[in-house]
């Protein structure tokens, strides 16, 4: 038996909730135009229908949520120089599998005879490491927030000569800061990540309306939770007013969670991180701190620099990561870019937009 | 990625783990990353393994309230 989710489903409220948000859009003549930066998000409010019952002039644009399709290049192909080099067994989320580096995929390399493994978590890799005491591993670590605790919550208490992790965490807020001060983009409100907000609260976010007088609303992830999400949003955008809403408190506290905050300070150091196609954002990653360096892949191994390539082939996943486009106009969408074939990472995930987009088979609105 | 699954807490194994249900399937959670105690009963929210966040059944009451207020404010 799980949480009792059936009230967030319900069909009665869903379709009371999108009249509401239909009389409070006709008070705009403009299109509205709201961001989430959660792959989750992309995933249930599409598989759910979403888009197609909101009114035309709403455009929920998906923003840089998808951890593995914000994942470099670079990162894949340090962990592939890590395990070529220095016979080591890589350990990672499956879904990085088929994300592509400069050259190849994990799955690719492992065709090769690289070794990689597939794991639900860090605990599992660190059991493998245990019982193979002989076999040097790598953890392969990415993921917000939500993935980061966790990373650190082994950092601190795992102490094996033949593991190590090599992080490509990455955290939200500063890239929400960032997105604002983009003059490539027009957008009028955030969709704040749920779980991601499980673990930082609702503080973090604080400074988007303080300082950019910004509306923002952490939302879960039923249809009945994403469109009280769209719902306060758009009442803020609407009423000229910018405030946090916290949508999701049945799960959500306004501090966050307090004791996994406290190891992850621990366990990271905040640091520059690469965004696949969109360069180096400054101070939106996690590096594991000096007190670690013994589980920190990137000091046990010296790795020299590579030449590195994030797009192929033509691919605007740069553009589709930041909702500067949509999947259905990238001219491999679909084509020679599919879900069992991908070419660029938005593909790859069954979060990432563009895999999301082909699955559900969504159709947009041409302007 | 960061996916989180509502499941039940069904056993208490030991000061760090806990046995949760999810949908049927039992399967063991670590609680390192949780300060408040967990009891069987409580709904819980895991990620790769580890509890990241309990069910607040207070709040969870609250919210429909709140519900309740935007819905009926016709």
């Amino acid at each position: 038996m799980s949480e009792p989710t059936q009230k967030y489903r319900d069909k009665d409220v869903v379709n009371i909730l999108i009249k509401k948000i239909k009389t409070l859009a006709e008070k705009s003549s403009e299109t509205v135009r709201i961001m989430h930066v959660c792959g989750t998000h992309e995933h249930d409010l599409v598989k759910a229908g979403l888009r197609s019952l909101l009114p035309k002039n709403i455009d929920l644009i998906a923003g840089p949520g998808c951890p593995v399709c914000v994942c470099s290049a670079q990162d894949i192909d340090e962990v592939l120089w890590i395990a070529d080099n220095h016979n080591v067994t890589i350990a990672t989320f499956g879904d990085m599998m088929r994300v592509p580096s400069s050259t190849e995929s994990l799955y690719q390399a492992q065709g090769r005879g690289v070794d990689i493994k597939i794991v639900y978590g860090v605990s599992d890799a660190i059991k493998m490491a245990e019982k193979n005491p002989e076999t040097e591993f790598v953890f392969f670590s990415v993921g917000f927030e939500t993935t980061s605790c966790v990373t650190a919550a082994e950092v601190v208490r795992t102490k094996l000569p033949n593991f190590s992790i090599y992080s490509s965490h990455k955290i939200v807020p500063p890239a929400m800061e960032l997105l604002l001060q983009r003059d490539d983009l027009e957008f009028d409100g955030f969709l704040a990540p749920g779980h991601v907000s499980t673990i930082i609260g609702a503080k973090p976010y604080e400074f988007i309306p303080e300082k950019y007088d910004f509306p923002v609303s952490i939302a879960g992830f039923e249809p009945v939770d994403i469109l009280l999400g769209i719902y306060s949003v758009l009442d803020q955008i609407i009423d000229g007013t910018a405030r946090v809403d916290n949508m999701y408190k049945r799960y959500v506290k306004h501090e966050g969670n307090i004791a996994a905050l406290r190891i992850v300070e621990d366990a990271f150091i905040l640091s520059d991180a690469r965004w696949r196609g969109l360069g180096v954002w400054p101070e939106t990653g996690h590096e594991i701190s000096d007190k670690y360096a013994h589980i920190d892949a990137k000091k046990k191994f010296d790795i020299p620099d590579l030449p590195t390539e994030d797009l192929r082939d033509g691919c605007i996943c740069n553009e589709i990561l930041i909702g500067k486009s949509k999947p259905q106009k990238c001219k491999l969408f679909n084509k020679s870019c599919r879900p069992d074939y991908p070419i660029g990472a938005c593909m790859v995930s069954h979060e990432g937009t563009c895999n999301v987009a082909a699955t559900y088979e969504e159709i947009i609105w041409e302007e | 990625m960061c996916l989180a699954i509502p499941a039940l807490v069904c056993e208490l194994v030991n000061e760090k783990r806990v046995m949760v249900d999810i949908t049927g399937v039992r399967r063991e959670a670590d609680t390192s990353l949780l300060e408040e105690p967990l009891e069987i009963g409580d709904y819980v929210l895991v990620h790769t393994g580890f509890i990241i966040s309990k069910l607040d059944p207070e709040q969870a009451k609250e919210d429909l309230k709140l519900w309740d207020e935007i819905l009926s404010n016709q």
